[in-house]
């Protein structure tokens, strides 16, 4: 038998036709890197958003980042920004009810103090959301909540080793420091990677949270009401009709929130008692080692930043168990006091005015406000040019 | 790992330009043989060594043919026992080294660990059966080893399970008190019984090697490292298209030329497949396994509709991924085949199987069909080797009864549009549209089978689309406009207009809209639906 050839196949066949020569190619990719590249800044400029005073990214936009790096690039640059969790949004009030309308109240004027807490937003997703979403933040007056409610148990604190579905995954270290719980497979992360690193992909994610629900525009065809079978009032409608380029508001009326609401009622009349915290120690604990890290990033950006650690509701924790959250507490502030960041601990508001561990109701915001104001270190950071 | 993942981007731009960096050297296909490993490893790094199995039985055992001559007659069995001399060396110490393995792996299956006895029985009979070969010095027994090994392979891991629940059916239903055992059960170590990715794509392109050499079709492979890259070649490994040794094997010999044009071609056929598979067939399948998964709730409209759009999804998803395999193939200067052409613009079911899965369907036509006579001995012989491929076909694609009466069906229909197209009025009056539309309802009605549950539901399918009432589909109008554009242009690439297609504005505006549309409508992942085959 004769010594075997190399393969006289040397071309490959095509059906239909789409097959694009190099100076094809380069050409697509002019197109769609143009295209791709331009539509979000175009988009900003051609979208309403309307904010004003005491405005904050409604409820359902929660896990939209582009909407709020947006929201970051248009604050004024004398603007105070408040950041943190649920507890700088107000999870139980209305706009008008929370910590920083108090602060523009004490101050006496609307619009020193904005509202940029997001909604469920751990130490860990906060670091991510700052570093990708908050370049706007630099050389600013910052005031960085720190809520020790992620401290308050290994789940809380994604150091569990049981894997946790968890908000905001998309924000938290893909990589590293590893999130024990955090078990999504490589493509996800490197997808989350991504979307961080393509603003594009964020924007995608805008416009599927502004006029999609959430949902790409083909699941939103999908999208299934009740019934049996169940409707789906989505199929027949234009998806094109649903982009209005306006943001979408909270809604006037927000039966969740607010003093009108049923939620809105302080922690002992829930019938819930009190709690023992399975604290995390601080230097196990990966939400403090974000805080941490992300403290140094905002300092690293030129920001004036102010830490108001809590308060955190004590009056619902077990006796015994208030020791080691003192513990905690004392050692965030030690590591403030070392590295010479701002800070207030305020003492714990009275108990009627907390509506859950970590949450104040309307006048528990308005009482921490005007506490604030008392504060040296809070008139010392505010005065600071 | 998936080609529509951006693991596998990773995977990628790593393994492209480490193959090109060892271009000079001859460590190109150990780097390939160590990408696909890790490629096929990502899934399930145990059945590897089923991989490597496969690969190395039929490397050996090609090379033992490779030592019986050809043209030598038969030696009578007698005859051989009488004077058992080997002129061969290798023959003589396969011999020793399968028969001494006979008595060890029949020593361990009696008496060994019971969790691997039935693993070493099975491994009694191929060395045993390896022996009577080099004993024989018998090609034919050689290439009944292959044969015996990647179907024993197959039928374990692939169609155990039926066979048993059909066998304990049988056997309560003759009143006789014994049952089958679990496969799962016969798994060494206790470890999980599940089907391998791709077990029926890699077993058939090592067989037809094995094939392929018996009939003097292909030299033999010398070298392991470039035979073992050859089978587990990670671009054709989970879903095909299944490559013959003659047409991939001789791709190895040398590094090859990539041109430009490779690139530009790999990546288009690349973002087409991508395009089918990420923006087509994961939409499509939302509607399809609506409508499937509670045939009971929808009327006629959906459940047609339903089994449309399952038509189209099985074809993005399956050609999607062969058009990706063949981009990544081709962005490193390999070809493989054709699998698909338009397949949906046949005018006839044995011009469908020409177009849809050709890979499959030529190996069935040159390893089943014609060595069963093709349709060399008669009409009624050529339909009884026809229904016998098509069963074989069928169960190829899965253990199910559903898969058998989809192939039987496929078979009937072939058979039909044969004798059709033997009538002039049928050949040269019949609209070619008419014949188009024809046959793809027909097939969409066979895949009624291929996609139900069970029988139960293909029937209830079938019964409900016939007598329940025409209430509103609910189709996204979205989702019929992209099945009814994809079928006009594919219409038009097969007709006058397609010079207008080939144009460079309308290349370069569908490879903008693709881009496009993948960004801004993405449905989300999902594995191929060919993987569990």
């Amino acid at each position: 038998m004769n010594p075997p050839q190399k393969s006289p196949v040397t071309d490959t066949p095509f059906v239909n036709e789409m097959r694009l020569n190099a100076r094809q190619w380069r050409l697509v990719a002019g197109i769609v890197v143009v295209l791709l590249g331009f539509t979000p800044w175009v988009w900003k400029k051609v979208e309403r958003f309307d904010t004003g005073p005491d405005y904050r990214i409604p409820y359902s936009l929660s896990k939209d980042y582009w909407l709020y790096e947006r929201r970051l690039q248009e604050l004024p640059a004398t603007n105070a920004v408040l950041i943190g969790d649920s507890v700088i949004w107000g999870e139980y009030v209305l706009p008008d009810g929370t910590l920083s309308h108090f602060l523009n109240q004490e101050a006496g004027r609307p619009d020193v103090f904005v509202n940029a807490g997001v909604n469920g937003l751990f130490p860990l997703a906060l670091e991510g959301l700052v570093e990708h979403y908050g370049g706007a933040l630099h050389h600013r007056k910052i005031i960085l909540n720190c809520n020790l409610l992620w401290l308050s148990s290994p789940k809380a604190d994604l150091s569990t080793q049981k894997e946790e579905r968890f908000n905001h995954s998309r924000l938290v270290p893909q990589f590293t420091p590893r999130i024990p719980c955090y078990r999504a497979d490589a493509s996800e992360r490197l997808s989350a990677l991504m979307e961080r690193n393509l603003p594009v992909l964020s924007w995608v994610n805008h416009l599927q949270n502004t006029a999609f629900n959430q949902r790409s525009i083909p699941d939103w065809t999908l999208e299934q009401g009740t019934g049996e079978p169940p409707a789906h009032p989505n199929a027949y409608k234009n998806p094109l009709a649903q982009i209005n380029l306006q943001v979408p508001t909270a809604p006037a009326q927000d039966s969740e929130r607010g003093p009108a609401s049923a939620r809105h009622k302080p922690w002992a009349t829930t019938g819930e008692g009190t709690t023992r915290f399975e604290w995390v120690p601080l230097d196990a604990s990966l939400q403090w080692a974000a805080f941490q890290r992300l403290a140094q990033l905002l300092r690293a950006r030129g920001n004036t930043v102010l830490v108001i650690v809590g308060p955190f509701n004590e009056h619902m924790m077990a006796p015994e168990n208030r020791t080691t959250y003192r513990l905690l507490r004392d050692g965030v502030a030690a590591w403030l006091k070392d590295n010479q960041i701002a800070y207030v601990v305020p003492e714990p508001l009275p108990s009627p005015l907390y509506a859950d561990a970590s949450h104040p109701l309307t006048e528990g915001y308005r009482e921490l406000a005007q506490r604030l104001r008392k504060e040296s270190a809070f008139t010392n950071w505010l005065s600071t040019p | 790992m998936l080609f529509h993942t951006w693991t596998f981007f990773v995977f990628l731009f790593v393994v492209v330009p480490g193959f090109l960096l060892l271009r000079k050297t001859r460590l190109w296909i150990p780097w390939l043989l160590l990408a696909s490993y890790v490629f096929y490893g990502w899934w399930n790094p145990y059945y590897l060594i089923l991989v490597a199995y496969s690969t190395a039985l039929d490397f050996i055992l090609v090379a033992l043919m490779d030592h019986c001559p050809r043209d030598r007659p038969a030696i009578p069995l007698r005859e051989r026992v009488a004077h058992p001399r080997f002129d061969d060396t290798v023959l003589k110490v396969a011999f020793i080294v399968s028969a001494v393995g006979t008595l060890g792996f029949l020593g361990m299956a009696v008496a060994g660990l019971p969790t691997l006895r039935p693993t070493m029985a099975v491994l009694t009979l191929i060395f045993g059966l390896m022996a009577v070969g080099a004993f024989f010095a018998s090609r034919a027994v050689w290439l009944g080893v292959s044969i015996v090994n990647n179907l024993a392979i197959l039928l374990f891991f692939k169609y155990a399970q039926f066979l048993v629940e059909n066998g304990n059916a049988l056997l309560a239903r003759l009143h006789v008190h014994a049952t089958l055992p679990d496969p799962a059960s016969l798994m060494p170590f206790g470890a999980a019984y599940v089907l391998p990715v791709g077990i029926s794509f890699f077993t058939f392109q090592s067989m037809s090697y094995s094939i392929d050499f018996y009939r003097g079709r292909v030299h033999r492979e010398r070298d392991f490292i470039r035979f073992a890259a050859f089978v587990s070649f990670f671009p054709q490994l989970m879903a095909g298209p299944i490559e013959r040794a003659s047409h991939l094997l001789p791709q190895f010999y040398e590094f090859p030329k990539i041109t430009s044009r490779d690139v530009t071609d790999g990546l288009s056929l690349f973002l087409v497949g991508l395009f089918k598979k990420l923006a087509l067939a994961n939409y499509l399948s939302y509607y399809v396994e609506r409508v499937y998964d509670n045939p009971k709730a929808y009327g006629a409209p959906a459940l047609i509709l339903g089994t449309v759009a399952f038509a189209w999804q099985i074809f993005f998803d399956f050609s999607g991924y062969t058009d990706m395999a063949r981009g990544i193939a081709k962005l490193m200067g390999f070809n493989l085949m054709l699998n698909f052409n338009n397949p949906y613009l046949a005018t006839g079911l044995g011009e469908f199987w020409s177009r849809w899965h050709i890979s499959l369907s030529t190996w069935f036509r040159d390893y089943l069909y014609i060595p069963l006579g093709g349709n060399k001995e008669g009409t009624f012989k050529m339909y009884r080797n026809l229904f016998i491929t098509f069963f074989v076909s069928g169960i190829w694609h899965g253990a199910n009864w559903t898969f058998v009466i989809w192939g039987l069906l496929h078979a009937f229909g072939v058979m039909v549009t044969r004798e059709l197209e033997h009538s002039a009025f049928y050949r040269d009056r019949v609209p070619r549209l008419l014949k188009q539309l024809g046959v793809f309802a027909f097939v969409c009605f066979a895949w009624i089978f291929f996609r139900a549950g069970s029988m139960a539901d293909a029937l209830l399918i079938i019964q409900r689309i016939f007598t329940a009432g025409w209430t509103d589909p609910q189709m996204p109008l979205l989702m019929l406009a992209i099945i009814a554009v994809i079928w006009l242009y594919q219409m038009a690439y097969e007709s006058t207009l397609r010079p207008v297609l080939q144009t460079g504005y309308v290349r370069v505006g569908l490879g903008v809209l693709m881009i496009l549309y993948m960004f801004l409508c993405s449905s989300g992942g999902g594995a191929f639906i060919y993987f569990q085959f």
